[in-house]
């Protein structure tokens, strides 16, 4: 591994170590009070129990989604400056996931101590703490530590999907390695994830059993494992992270591998500068713009239609220019956030049918795939049914399909290649196009706005703008589209760090 | 026996006493349910007091209240003349042995954890409980090596054993058995029986004892209460016992002196 990469593998393992830690300490803080309130109280038991069984049937990325909204809100109504990105949303999500189990573990741990043997803990004269401490707790547990190993191992593994929400974890690796198809990663964060799990319900484990049998051995032991577990992960990150002590400038990027290239393609150059720089990877479409408005991420590249319909909330379209300053002047008075430049290139959703279907069926334009849409198949990315750009074509078209199917983008170029789609949502600085054999429709009747590439950095970091400004212009659509290729296409692919160079010495950006 | 009568057996030896135990009118009911109705008791210190009647009759109840594990709703209980709902429940219970139904040993204490476990809480030091230990353990027959098991290496025996010896160890001068050889065989029970009797006399302590096995009470106890429905029905010496005409008396009778007469009956002469 390079020096990089060790420094990315460890500070996310001491991250997502951390996350795991606060989430669980934060989970038992919470349990254990409602664990020795309910045996007494069923009401509390019935609504506690439902509301922990509740959250457990959410799945934990929906649940981490979820919290963004909520704190947002917590934030409008409060006033307060709650953080709705990062680390709260995932400490919050987390424990909350955690906290099924600890209590099962709890309430089961204290329902199965014997009748007898509460009332022999009264009758020789205990006090309601001594009861508590020296037979409640300890007779229970084994059960107890039961549902706190099962917790633990949930919430590293659950802490993966922190990364989705701008908390740094193992998951950076796995989602930036599943978009580049870079199984090698993947495989390092996984592995890496479950050693973590395995190593803490080992030492558990090992506490469990001396509190169990009251033998201070095998406890200390567990004890010791843990606390050299902590230690040897803190200290790997502290010595392999990168020397400079000043606040790095953290580069966030979407799910792509554009994104990936055009954040290597930066930070390459902001580190030739003396700057320290991090990358933030792996950020949900949305995510990724709140958190430059939160300033977690200095800088981060969008599109302007993206940025027009998601976070100006408008459905019009216009000429590109007077877009792009109307962009520049709301931005910056709504979100503070400044347009450092302009790359160059668009990476606009189209829709793009294969060569020789679209020549058979006459298709060129969208207005002419309107005609035969309602006997073709589409196939889509995740989100795109459910964004504008799909309702204001359905409104300037009126398309209607045979069939909708979602796909991940990867997958979308094999899903037209093999027949399983007539018609996909394409991104016009895709690298496959440069090869496949597909043909993008034209937007003739001007329903989608433009997706002009853009640089957009956080609120108080006009200098770094100022640095940024030599970007505007210099990425012609072609050479993005070739770097893309080199980092998706299936033989000879190359790292998004190599695509960058490559990208930076076709530019002459270098 | 009603409110307002005078308490039995304060006589012993002709001389008039103040008695070890005394309840006074002693009611309890516990969910809606009346558990005792009226209960009117005086021990004089020394005695071995048997506890018998149907399941669901109140004794259990009746050891829970002296214990001040429950407080009753009405009426008294001093013990030595000092009625115990004016003293810490804690400190009450920490001064009366009471050994509760099934044992109720500490599973996760080593024997002689669940030995010491009084002496512990009155803040003895260490020495002194590993030495007070073993001696209850040589008293009650129990072999040196069990000290470092764990309840669930034990027999029977040895469990009730070990019961009997946590209720005695901080050297208290009442003694509550509930059902203290209710699983054993007949056997271990009775040898187990005989010995907390010499321990009883030995130690001068005040016993009482809730049992089923008739036989037992009949043979051992200076005084037996009957209850019935959460009240006494009938108490006195066994020979006093075995004459009383209530029918609850002569329903818990009939069985074992049936058995008793058929066992005569097969003995060659």
């Amino acid at each position: 591994m390079s020096g990089p990469e060790i420094a990315a593998l460890s500070g996310a393992l001491a991250a997502h170590l951390g996350i795991s830690a606060a989430a669980l300490l934060l989970a038992v803080l919470v349990a254990t009070p409602l664990v020795l309130l309910m045996p007494a109280r069923p009401w509390l038991r019935r609504w506690v129990m439902g509301l922990a069984s509740v959250v457990q049937t959410v799945p934990a990325l929906a649940l981490l989604a979820l919290f963004f909204p909520l704190l947002v809100l917590v934030r409008n109504l409060t006033g307060l400056p709650v953080p709705s990105l990062g680390l709260l949303p995932s400490l919050l999500a987390l424990a909350l996931y955690a906290l099924l189990p600890l209590l099962r573990g709890g309430a089961g741990g204290l329902a199965a101590i014997p009748d007898g043997v509460r009332e022999a803990a009264r009758a020789i004269g205990m006090t309601a703490w001594q009861r508590l401490f020296h037979v409640e707790l300890s007779l229970a547990a084994p059960v107890v530590f039961g549902g706190l190993r099962t917790a633990a191992v949930w919430t590293i593994g659950a802490a993966t999907l922190a990364t989705m929400v701008g908390q740094e974890s193992l998951g950076d690796l796995i989602f930036a390695g599943l978009q580049l198809q870079d199984w090698r990663q993947v495989l390092l964060g996984c592995a890496t994830a479950a050693g973590l799990a395995m190593i803490v319900d080992a030492g558990l484990g090992l506490v469990e059993t001396g509190i169990a049998r009251r033998r201070r051995g095998p406890a200390l032991v567990g004890l010791l494992v843990l606390a050299l577990l902590g230690a040897g992960v803190m200290g790997w990150w502290w010595h392999s992270r990168p020397v400079s002590r000043a606040r790095p400038v953290v580069i966030g990027t979407k799910t792509f591998s554009e994104q990936y290239i055009l954040a290597e393609l930066i930070a390459a150059d902001l580190r030739r500068g003396g700057q320290p720089v991090a990358i933030r990877s792996g950020l949900g479409s949305g995510i990724a713009f709140q958190s430059v408005v939160a300033g977690g991420i200095d800088v981060g590249i969008d599109y302007s239609g993206t940025l027009w319909t998601q976070a100006l909330g408008r459905s019009d379209v216009m000429p590109r220019a007077a877009m792009l300053a109307i962009l520049r002047r709301d931005l910056k008075a709504r979100y503070r956030v400044t347009i450092a430049a302009r790359l160059g290139f668009e990476n606009a959703y189209a829709l793009a049918m294969k060569r020789d279907a679209a020549e058979r069926l006459g298709v060129k334009r969208i207005s002419d795939l309107a005609r035969v849409a309602p006997q073709l198949r589409l196939a889509t990315d995740l989100e795109f049914q459910s964004r504008a750009e799909w309702a204001a074509l359905q409104r300037a078209y009126g398309l209607r399909f045979a069939a909708m199917r979602a796909y991940t983008p990867v997958l979308m170029m094999a899903a037209v290649g093999d027949g399983s789609a007539d018609v996909i949502t394409a991104y016009s600085s895709d690298g496959a196009l440069s090869t496949a054999d597909v043909v993008l429709l034209a937007d003739d009747r001007g329903a989608l706005p433009a997706y002009d590439a853009l640089l957009v950095v956080a609120p108080g970091r006009d200098a770094l703008a100022r640095q940024l400004a030599r970007y505007d212009g210099r990425i012609p659509v072609a050479a993005m589209r070739a770097a893309n290729w080199r980092a998706d296409r299936p033989d000879n692919k190359q790292s998004p760090a190599a695509a960058a160079r490559w990208l930076a010495r076709e530019t002459g950006l270098e | 026996m009603r409110a307002g009568n005078p308490p039995p057996l304060c006589h012993k030896d002709g001389v008039t006493q103040t008695p070890f135990l005394a309840c006074r009118n002693v009611q309890l009911s516990l969910g809606g349910r009346p558990v005792l109705a009226g209960i009117d008791l005086a021990v004089p210190a020394g005695t071995l007091v048997a506890l018998v009647g149907a399941s669901g009759a109140g004794k259990t109840s009746l050891l829970r209240l002296i214990n001040r594990l429950l407080d009753p709703d009405a009426g008294t209980i001093a013990i030595e003349g000092q009625d115990i709902a004016s003293r810490d429940s804690v400190a009450v219970r920490r001064g009366i042995g009471h050994a509760v139904q099934g044992g109720g040993l500490f599973p996760h204490w080593t024997v002689a954890d669940n030995i010491t476990a009084v002496p512990w809480l009155l803040g003895w030091p260490r020495a002194q409980r590993q030495a007070r230990a073993l001696e209850l353990m040589a008293m009650l027959e129990l072999p040196t090596r069990l000290a470092m098991r764990f309840p669930h290496e034990l027999s029977g025996g040895q469990a009730s054993r070990v019961g009997l010896a946590r209720a005695l160890a901080a050297s208290p001068r009442l003694l509550l058995l509930d059902e203290p050889f209710g699983a054993l065989d007949p056997e271990t029970r009775d040898a187990l029986a005989d010995r907390l009797l010499a321990l009883h006399r030995a130690q001068g302590l005040t016993t009482l004892i809730v049992t089923h096995d008739l036989a037992d009470a009949l043979l051992r106890a200076d005084l037996m209460l009957v209850l019935d429905q959460g009240q006494i029905v009938a108490s006195g010496p066994p020979a006093a016992i075995v004459a009383h005409p209530h029918p609850a008396v002569q329903a818990l009778l009939a069985a074992p002196l049936a058995q008793a007469r058929a066992i005569a009956g097969l003995v060659p002469r």
